[in-house]
């Protein structure tokens, strides 16, 4: 019964890991800037869609400013919360845009601002918890004016 | 924008219980210019931003923002805060040339 049990959640294991692998909307990465990015961010870790809402125009007509919004379902306790919130541009001269520290006393992670965009493009949200997880959500957003020069 | 570099407003409710979860908008006045960009003689101007954003609250840090230029002219970032106790939510800005600017607001419950 207990080799059952194991057994089961090695396949649950086996399962999540082919589910996240095969992600079909996760963005390829474009180039070594971005990979490093990810990378450094990762550490190793696994980085998995889920837990994580990037909000965003699908068409921006002006790159120069385009609102971002950017919220998690994940917990704000001393025991385990956000810790940081990474937001990365793809095809920006400076692809790693803003990182966002934040601590419990903030209560949620839920961050809005206004960015720049050079181009068409993929924008990756990625979220550190304190307990080591990384999740992420993506949207593709097409610029209609370079707001980079 | 004609307001001055690193003039700041923070918005919160006009109404706070203990224990809200309160939405704050912050605004501050910068440039935020990338390097990029040419002005009108055709000279380069160079890059000029906030990089970084220190938010304490009732003398606690409790968020840190690390920014590049790719945050938008006048930048404007929105979090929330756990209103737990009362006392002043100060932000301050820092930008590439080492200037600092500062706002605060009062965090205070409302009597019932």
């Amino acid at each position: 019964m207990a080799g059952l049990v194991a057994g089961s959640t090695l396949v649950n294991r086996l399962l999540a890991a082919t589910r996240y692998a095969a992600e079909p909307e996760d963005p390829e990465v474009p180039n070594e800037e971005v990979a490093r990015i990810l990378e450094r961010i990762a550490d190793g870790r696994p980085i998995r869609r889920g837990h994580v809402s990037l909000d965003m125009p699908v068409v921006a007509e002006d790159g120069r400013v385009v609102p971002i919004m950017i919220e998690t379902d994940l917990p704000m306790t001393p025991e385990r919360y956000v810790k940081a919130v990474h937001l990365i541009v793809d095809h920006n001269p400076d692809a790693h845009l803003a990182a966002f520290h934040l601590t419990p006393a903030i209560g949620s992670a839920s961050i809005s601002t206004r960015i720049k965009m050079k181009r068409t493009t993929w924008v990756r949200a990625l979220v550190e918890t304190s307990d080591g997880e990384v999740w992420a959500d993506y949207s593709r957003v097409r610029v209609s004016l370079n707001g980079c020069g | 924008m004609t307001d001055t570099i690193g003039e700041a407003r923070i918005k919160v409710p006009d109404r706070i219980s203990r224990g809200d979860l309160i939405t704050v908008n912050s605004i501050v006045s910068h440039p935020m210019d990338t390097g990029f960009f040419r002005n009108a003689d055709g000279d380069p101007i160079p890059a000029y931003f906030i990089k970084q954003v220190v938010v304490t609250y009732a003398g606690n840090e409790v968020a840190r923002f690390e920014w590049t230029s790719g945050i938008s002219r006048d930048p404007v970032v929105s979090f929330t805060l756990k209103a737990e106790k009362e006392g002043p939510l100060t932000m301050l800005w820092t930008d590439s040339k080492g200037a600092k600017f500062k706002q605060s607001v009062n965090i205070s419950f409302a009597s019932a």
